[in-house]
């Protein structure tokens, strides 16, 4: 008898995860010079360029929160690998719960974590990118403290990104120990390209160790 | 009622110093009572090969025998596996006494044998993984469902919890089986063999990876199973999959 076994498939199934909470602001306002519809061709370019790399598309796990429209604040569908990303069509609407969709965020971020540790799958420190226009219309000071505090604790990674000159850094600001960034013109494309290349670094990266992100010169404006 | 197959393959890592493996497995069946162990040495201590070889045999006999004595057959009970887990934990005692005496003749310590253990006893009626530390068992019923006994580790990756621990007791963890039935595979493997064995959800085996080798060895004969087994955790695309040591057991039910 042949002792070798025929048709074993033989892959390693054991990368650790990299989670990514999108909170992204559908308020009324998003709807001015057709950002919503770039912000959904944004998606549509992390999705395809997650896929495109074999390593990010199986350990990048993503999960999309709208703030705004009808409901105030919406988990758009459930937490899925990047290789099953199918982006929702994002509506404009409605005001800006800020607050509560970072209170949502940390939240996920923290059920989604003890999930994984009960199945016995090791991740990576999960990002949370905040994107807004606008100016919070809810209690938002003591979500953004905790934001802090859990990004000082190596709980999560908060990136805090205004959107056009109406977006209110200061406010966006305090969600993260880093500040906030400002989106150059309405480069969503080139800011979905710059996180889907952040993934692919934070997927290879060694557990534990720092990551060294690409420069955000693609899409940041850099001034004020 | 059993069929049972094992081997171990020595990982990159021992290879490329020289060093032995440091896994070990060990299976007694009697009258359908299937009890099987496999430990992985600590890589980090003196005598980690020893202290895996002498727990997967000692404790395999030793639980046997008890077992047979009382005639305390596993089965499946509304409470799980409470009148099970007495048994094993007193098995498991006597086990690391002998061990610590053994250590304690060569002016050691339990902690110079440091070994993980996953266990399973199963009879017709049911039965219990036991387990401390990492490593996964998984039992896969002939429709495909699976109960599994998943790692547990330290706080780091590198981390994990030995039976040579002075607080075993703490991570002693069990987990009832399902009766087992015809067509139902049973395995234990250590953490080298993860990777590829158990599915990316990590809630039963890999089946691309399973099935192929369960149809292989429902007809092959003991030396060529495991002769099999032993090619496949030692062929090249496993050992790129894994440095470590690679365990499999697998007991099938025909």
């Amino acid at each position: 008898m042949n002792t070798v076994i025929p048709d074993v498939a033989l892959i390693d199934n054991s990368d650790e995860r990299a989670p990514l909470v999108l909170v992204l602001d559908c308020s009324g306002s998003m709807q001015e010079e057709n950002k919503i519809q770039l912000l959904n061709e944004g998606l549509k370019a992390l999705a395809v360029d997650l896929k495109a790399d074999p390593i990010a598309a199986r350990c990048g796990r993503v999960l999309v929160i709208s703030f705004g429209g009808d409901s105030n604040v919406e988990i758009m569908g459930d937490w899925t690998d990047a290789m099953d990303f199918a982006p929702p069509e994002l509506r404009a609407g409605g005001l800006t719960p800020l607050g509560a969709a970072m209170r949502c965020a940390l939240d996920e971020v923290e059920s989604q974590k003890s999930q994984m540790r009960t199945a016995g799958v090791s991740y990576k420190r999960p990002i949370i990118m905040l994107l807004s226009d606008g100016e919070a219309t809810d209690e938002w000071r003591q979500v953004a403290a905790e934001c802090k505090s859990a990004e000082t604790a190596h709980k999560v990674n908060i990136m805090a990104i205004g959107i056009g000159d109406e977006a209110n850094k200061e406010t966006l600001g305090l969600f993260s120990n880093k500040g906030a960034l400002s989106l150059s013109g309405l480069k969503f494309k080139e800011l979905f390209i710059w996180l889907s290349r952040s993934i692919r670094a934070v997927s290879r990266a060694p557990s534990g160790g720092t990551v060294q992100l690409n420069p955000v010169d693609s899409w940041a404006k850099l001034s004020t | 009622m059993w069929t049972v197959f094992s081997a171990s393959a020595i990982g990159k890592r021992n290879l490329e110093q020289g060093a032995a493996g440091q896994d070990a497995s060990h299976c007694v069946v009697t009258d359908d009572v299937l009890v099987a162990i496999v430990c992985d040495g600590a890589g980090s201590v003196r005598e980690g090969r020893t202290g895996s070889q002498f727990i997967a045999r000692m404790l395999a006999e030793q639980l046997s025998s008890t077992l047979q004595a009382e005639r305390n057959l596993p089965e499946v009970q509304a409470e799980g596996c409470a009148r099970l887990e007495t048994t094993i934990r007193s098995a498991i005692e006597a086990v690391r006494t002998r061990l610590a005496d053994l250590a304690a003749a060569h002016q050691l310590t339990l902690h110079d044998f440091s070994c993980t253990l996953l266990g399973c006893v199963a009879s017709p009626g049911g039965g219990c993984f036991f387990h401390i530390g990492d490593g996964f068992a998984i039992q896969q019923s002939a429709a495909g469902d699976s109960v599994l006994s998943l790692p547990e580790n330290g706080e780091y990756a590198d981390e994990t919890y030995f039976v040579t621990d002075e607080n075993w007791k703490d991570h002693l963890r069990l987990t009832p089986l399902l009766a087992p039935e015809r067509g139902c595979v049973i395995g234990l493997m250590s953490d080298g063999t993860a990777p590829f064995a158990v599915n990316r959800a990590r809630s039963g085996f890999f089946r691309p990876f399973i099935d192929p080798i369960a149809a292989y060895l429902r007809k092959a004969t003991a030396p060529n199973g495991n002769e099999a087994l032993r090619n496949l955790l030692e062929s090249p695309r496993a050992c790129e999959i894994s440095a470590d040591d690679k365990t499999l057991l697998l007991a099938l039910v025909l």
